[in-house]
């Protein structure tokens, strides 16, 4: 198979088949924002600092940001609009609203979406793991506070 | 954010990893891509083909060898190695792993991209080289094994050339070690970093962000006065930046060096 | 009707906790939440449109050059390339932008694009658009710039020699300078036993970095000739203000709209300059245009916080520890342009003598222009930095006169039965007690065991020390203090607009002339509606953000200075109270009754005392708006009410500089434990609690969510977030990677407490308290100062940024910032 700087892809995006043809180059967040239109996801860094983009590929969590749209050719992707069925909130979303783990959102469905890859991995997380788990998710409204406190309730 | 035009291909094998590395000298491997895409992404680098690695399988996993030693396929990821029970044969390899940058990062980046981009700031190249783990290189001629203390060259620059390939590396059995950093807060940009591995009769002391390639020093004894003497015999000649000054990186040099060896020796 | 749920008031620790009857008070579930959760917020960048093109600006790689030529025909042959913008273009297309200062900051000519010269790196020299965000950039890698280098100044106090000017026609750096005199400074000093000074301090430049950038998508309508702004800009008003003359349009041709912006913090308060280019582009190339700012823009090229050094602190304090007051000689650097400034030069006077009872105060302030990014309003906006100097003033002085640092603040704090308090310039502080917060603080933090945690510290070889930020958040500004800068400027007072109206099928819809960021806006504004008009929160639907065409605005909307709670919900009150009137008019005619025997309860207006004669809130509606034969025709009511806020201010006196420049002081009270590693520096915030008392809380919840977020926000600023330059005029830390903002393991333990002393001055006696004066900061160089020197003994901490290698440096050479400080004792 040879260098190919345009290629078609098909993704699976919250149960949904797409298939789309793209610039090598596309990052995998331009491309689900913008070709796929699922804006949830967000953009708050270049350097891969912030994790607003952060998304779960094949189970794993991720930044999009650091990762081309070529990469995730064949990928089942998770994102936030993925989250709620039929408009209900999970219960993590639930309690990110019940405890105000959110001001401007903007980081929220990144943040959102380390949570759900921490507990699916772990039921029942202690401070410090909920800290380690989103370490990677940039908040500059909250502090993390409550959005600590939002994680360890939807565990409970 | 936005990269440069780049020709993309994802190979099954080596081979073919190494024959389209081969065709075009402006072709990168691409592994984890999780400092890669930076780069590309502030264009600071735009190779012209990204040789995608994910799919090689011969590249990944963890084996622990009946004599001990740890075999890691170069598309390991840092997460792959906190969760192998293998990996702990040699426990200090998963506790540095899970002080690489984030969860996602750690989810995709890869021990090989670690080591072969060898930013100074990076945790693997100094805890590889105190250690003594041996890297494993093919390229068009066959393969090669280099040990750690010869694999790195410069910044960004390591022994696997154009056209080469880092595949596996080897890291001998040993618990006696010790590892001590001071990021920026507590998991950012790393200021300085220091490996420590003792043996019965050896001390080997790596340390990182002081120079281009981590910094080998071999104590004649773990006492804090001969480790102190190995760091000033050093003359280290860090670099500074926004970060810190030349002068803290070789202060904290010589304090990170006695609490790595301190905790090695702990684990004797 | 719906339900609402209320959840109790969680028990934030202390005092007045009785639970308030009605809506107003309780945690109700925010309103914005349920869309932002699911990803369904509508923010700036993911508004599309057809044929829409991308825009990138061509940056200055210099911090002062000459621009000699700017070639575009290159990127203009790339494929998928719509168009480009040059300054040149700009110069003849648009008036520089209306300066707010007096001469010499008056002459500075500041437009789109950079014209002629550039003045920091990230100037942008030109605009490119493109059909991809990608293409948008590859093609503006090939506009071919030439430019010849000039030498640059970098640093405030060599910009004051003007040995290089930034700007020519200005002929000076010094955008505004002038000396403020209260009370009377000379007579203190000779009345002083003890006189403290200190050579120098310095408040590092940095800023609160919202997690979205800038940005915008422009439409221009060809047939009416109006522009669509679709944002994140946080004050349209005064944007419109600034690009309708450049664009040599009316203020109604500009249209903001925004719904979801991904945080503020002042940051986003002076965005014309890209706007009007992208208004620009969006006529020439007759498309929608689309700007995204990315990480590393914001931090080069958008805004900064003001940088300040002070310079020859004098305190006349008495044998007792009372301090008189005190002089300094303040240099403000604002980057290459002032844009807002100079109004950091008077915001800081809202809070002249900080917390404090200090009556003689001379301040002389000069704000000059440097080769480095401009600046804008940073949360906590000038304040921030005074009461910085004021909390180091008192911790110095307590140091070096061998006293309890939290003894001093008590013995020179505004006392609570002082209340409402006129400072030394004429500033009204409503109410408070500090003594009583600071109090709270102390007790959060353990402080009677503080000589325990102490010795613990040390015996595990850390050097422990604790700290106290005391600061005011003035909020609701009177604009009228722009004049004492510049007496030919016509601003004023204050004002924010809402409109609430009653719709066909009963529906309580509400418009807000703010400018929403995270702040809960359309949760609160429902609180006062629904318990004005007798419903529910869940009955009152508040439109999410803002849109010029809502005719909601006024000339100061927006959402910044620390007054949504005080101007904002002001203005819905007004807005609600009339049309409880209006509907129990309409009910009135409808029974034959008075509208005195109407009540609104229940989403229903009936006849007191009897539940029978009642209208639901759809019958009014739907009479008025489509069955209204037969009323009487003096009825006079619409169901569609809009109220103009306008707090109540005078001009201040410009002589003496003197008057009342802000409606509200919410009160930040923390306290903060450090444990030092002297080997290396590094150091651990290991207790932290945060009092707050605005008045009378909305929101419970929204309140201590701002006080959590301010206080992470000050300890960024205080540990590790500062904007440094190199030596050519480069940013050294130009994203996440470089500026470390608290990560999620980072944050200390926090705990909160409050009291509320309700404001006599505003509506609903609550306080504007967003911006939480940078109490952290002042909190953390207390606490380091604590455990480095103590006793006239030891290092001062001088700088407001003390990161690990700045305490370590502090260790090694204590004598050279001692030197700093002298005291003379009489």
């Amino acid at each position: 198979m040879d260098p190919v700087s345009r290629k078609t892809i098909t993704v699976d995006v919250n149960g949904e088949r797409y298939e789309r043809e793209l610039d090598a180059r596309r990052l995998l967040i331009h491309f689900i924002r913008d070709d796929l239109d699922l804006t949830g996801s967000h953009i708050g860094c270049d350097t891969g600092n912030c994790g607003a983009c952060s998304v779960l590929v094949d189970g794993t969590l991720v930044k999009s940001c650091m990762m081309l749209a070529v990469q995730a050719d064949g990928a089942k992707i998770e994102t936030v609009e993925g989250l709620a069925a039929d408009g209900e909130l999970n219960g993590l979303q639930q309690a990110f609203s019940d405890h105000h783990a959110l001001q401007c959102g903007y980081c929220t469905p990144g943040m959102l979406m380390s949570a759900t890859a921490l507990l699916r991995e772990n039921k029942s997380p202690s401070e410090d793991e909920i800290r380690k788990g989103i370490q990677g998710n940039i908040c500059r409204c909250t502090g993390y506070v409550n959005i600590v406190e939002a994680i360890r309730a939807a565990a409970q | 954010m936005l990269l440069r035009e780049v020709e993309y291909a994802r190979p099954a094998r080596v081979q073919e990893a190494l024959r389209l590395l081969g065709a075009n000298d402006g072709a990168r491997a691409l592994a984890g891509g999780q400092t890669l895409i930076n780069v590309m992404k502030a264009r600071a680098a735009s190779p012209d083909v990204l040789v995608d690695l994910a799919d090689i399988a011969e590249l990944r996993g963890i084996e622990l060898g009946s004599d001990g030693t740890l075999e890691l396929g170069a598309m390991t990821t840092y997460t792959d190695i906190i969760d192998s029970a293998e990996a702990r044969a040699r426990p200090i390899l998963g506790e540095v792993c899970n002080q690489i940058a984030d969860v996602q990062v750690r989810n995709r980046g890869t021990i090989g991209g670690n080591v072969c981009s060898n930013d100074p700031t990076n945790h693997l190249p100094p805890l590889l080289v105190a250690i003594g783990a041996t890297m494993t290189i093919v390229g068009q001629a066959g393969e090669r094994s280099v040990p750690a203390d010869e694999f790195f060259l410069g910044v960004y620059m390591t022994a696997a050339g154009p056209g080469e390939l880092l595949t596996k590396i080897s890291v001998p059995p040993g618990k006696s070690d010790g590892f001590a950093s001071v990021p920026i807060g507590k998991d950012g940009t790393c200021i300085v970093n220091v490996a420590a591995s003792l043996t019965n009769r050896t001390a080997r002391l790596a340390i990182g962000c002081v120079d281009a390639v981590p910094v080998l020093l071999t104590p004649d004894s773990t006492e804090d006065a001969a480790v102190r003497k190995a760091v000033h015999d050093a003359n280290l000649d860090p670099p500074w930046d926004v970060h810190a000054s030349a002068e803290y990186r070789r202060h904290l040099a010589e304090v990170l060096a006695l609490r790595a060896v301190a905790q090695a020796a702990e684990r004797r | 009707m719906t339900e609402t749920t209320v959840t109790p008031e969680r028990p934030l620790v202390v005092e007045s906790g009785e639970l308030k009857p009605g809506f107003i008070g309780q945690n109700v579930p925010r309103k914005e939440d349920k869309r932002l959760v699911q990803g369904e917020g509508v923010f700036f960048d993911d508004v599309k449109r057809h044929e829409m093109g991308y825009v990138q600006f061509v940056r200055s790689p210099y911090a002062h050059a000459r621009i000699k030529s700017v070639d575009v025909s290159k990127a203009l042959e790339l494929d998928g390339v719509y168009g480009t913008l040059t300054g040149d273009e700009v110069a003849i297309l648009t008036d520089p932008f209306f300066e707010l200062s007096t001469p010499p900051g008056a002459n500075i000519k500041d437009y789109a694009l950079a014209v002629g010269r550039v003045r920091h790196v990230g100037d942008p020299v030109a605009a490119v658009v493109a059909r991809t965000r990608e293409l948008a950039r590859d093609a503006a890698e090939l506009v071919e710039v030439e430019y010849d280098p000039l030498p640059h100044v970098l640093d405030g106090e060599e910009s004051l020699k003007d040995e290089v000017v930034l700007h020519e026609e200005a002929g000076s750096n010094t955008v505004w300078s002038g000396v403020f005199d209260w009370g009377d400074f000379d007579a203190a000093l000779a009345d002083a036993d003890h006189v403290v000074r200190i050579e120098r301090l310095h408040f590092d430049r940095f800023s609160s970095t919202p997690l979205e950038c800038s940005g915008c998508l422009v439409e221009f309508n060809r047939g009416t000739g109006q522009w669509t702004i679709h944002g994140n800009h946080q004050m349209p008003g005064v944007g419109a203000i600034w690009m309708a003359p450049a664009l040599r349009v009316g203020i109604d041709k500009l249209r903001f709209v925004s719904q979801d912006i991904g945080g503020g913090f002042g940051n986003k308060i002076t965005l014309h300059p890209q706007y009007t280019a992208c208004c620009l582009l969006a006529r020439k190339l007759n498309r929608p245009v689309q700007w995204t700012e990315w990480r590393t823009d914001q931090h080069t090229a958008n805004t900064h916080g003001n940088e300040r050094t002070f310079l020859d602190v004098t305190v006349p304090v008495k044998a007792d520890g009372t301090m008189l007051g005190f002089s300094v000689r303040a240099i403000d650097d604002c980057g290459a342009f002032p844009r807002y400034e100079p109004l950091g030069c008077i915001i800081w006077a809202q809070v002249t003598p900080g917390c404090y009872r200090w009556r003689n105060v001379r301040v002389d302030f000069t704000q000059v222009c440097t080769n480095k990014s401009p600046v804008a309003p940073n949360r906590g906006y000038s304040r921030m930095q005074h009461l910085w100097l004021t909390e180091r003033i008192v911790d110095i002085v307590a140091s070096e006169l061998g006293m309890d640092p939290i003894e001093v603040r008590k013995k020179n704090y505004v006392k609570h039965e002082e209340f409402p308090y006129e400072t030394p310039n004429g500033c009204i502080y409503d109410s408070g007690d500090y003594a009583r917060c600071l109090d709270i603080a102390l007790d959060l933090i353990g402080y009677d065991s503080l000589e325990e945690k102490r010795r613990d510290a040390e015996s595990r070889g850390k050097l422990f020390g604790i700290g106290i930020g005391s600061t005011l958040d003035s909020g609701t500004n009177n604009f009228g203090q722009s004049m004492i800068l510049n007496p030919e400027l016509q601003f004023s007072g204050n004002n924010e607009v809402a409109t609430v109206k009653l719709d066909i099928f009963g529906e309580v819809v509400v418009t807000l002339g703010t400018v929403p960021q995270g702040q809960g806006h359309e949760t609160t504004a429902s609180q006062v509606v629904a318990e004005i008009l007798g419903c529910t929160p869940d009955d009152v639907n508040v439109r999410a953000g803002h849109d010029t065409y809502w005719n909601s605005t006024a000339g100061f909307s927006g959402t910044y200075a620390s007054q949504f709670a005080v101007t904002g919900l002001g203005a819905v009150k007004g807005a609600a109270d009339k049309l409880a009137g209006e509907m129990k008019q309409l009910a009135a005619a409808v029974f034959g009754a008075s509208p005195d025997d109407i009540e609104l309860v229940e989403s229903l207006a009936r006849i007191k005392g009897n539940p029978e004669a009642a209208l639901p809130f759809m019958a009014l509606g739907a009479i008025l708006n489509a069955n209204n034969a037969g009323l009487p025709p003096e009825l006079d009511i619409t169901l569609n009410v809009r109220h103009v806020y306008r707090p109540a201010f005078e001009k201040p006196d410009l002589e003496r500089k003197f008057g009342n420049l802000t409606l509200t002081y919410a009160t930040q009270i923390h306290a903060c434990a450090v444990e030092i590693d002297p080997e290396t520096g590094v150091y651990e915030i290991v207790d932290y609690a945060a009092v707050d008392d605005c008045g009378n809380r909305i929101h419970p919840q929204i309140v201590e969510g701002q006080v959590h977020g301010a206080t992470a926000q000050a300890l960024g600023a205080a540990t590790h977030e500062i904007f440094t330059y190199d030596e050519e005029g480069n940013l050294l830390t130009p994203n996440f990677y470089d500026y470390h903002v608290p990560h999620a393991l980072d944050m200390p333990p926090m705990k909160t407490g409050f009291i509320e002393s309700e404001s006599p001055f505003t509506p609903l006696g609550a306080k504007g308290m967003g911006e939480g004066g940078g109490a952290g900061i002042h909190a953390v160089c207390a606490a380091l100062q604590n455990a480095v020197g103590r006793r006239g003994e030891g290092p001062i901490v001088w700088r407001s940024c003390n990161p690990y290698e700045g305490v370590w440096e502090l260790l090694q050479k204590p004598d050279e910032t001692r030197k700093l400080v002298s005291v003379e004792s009489r």
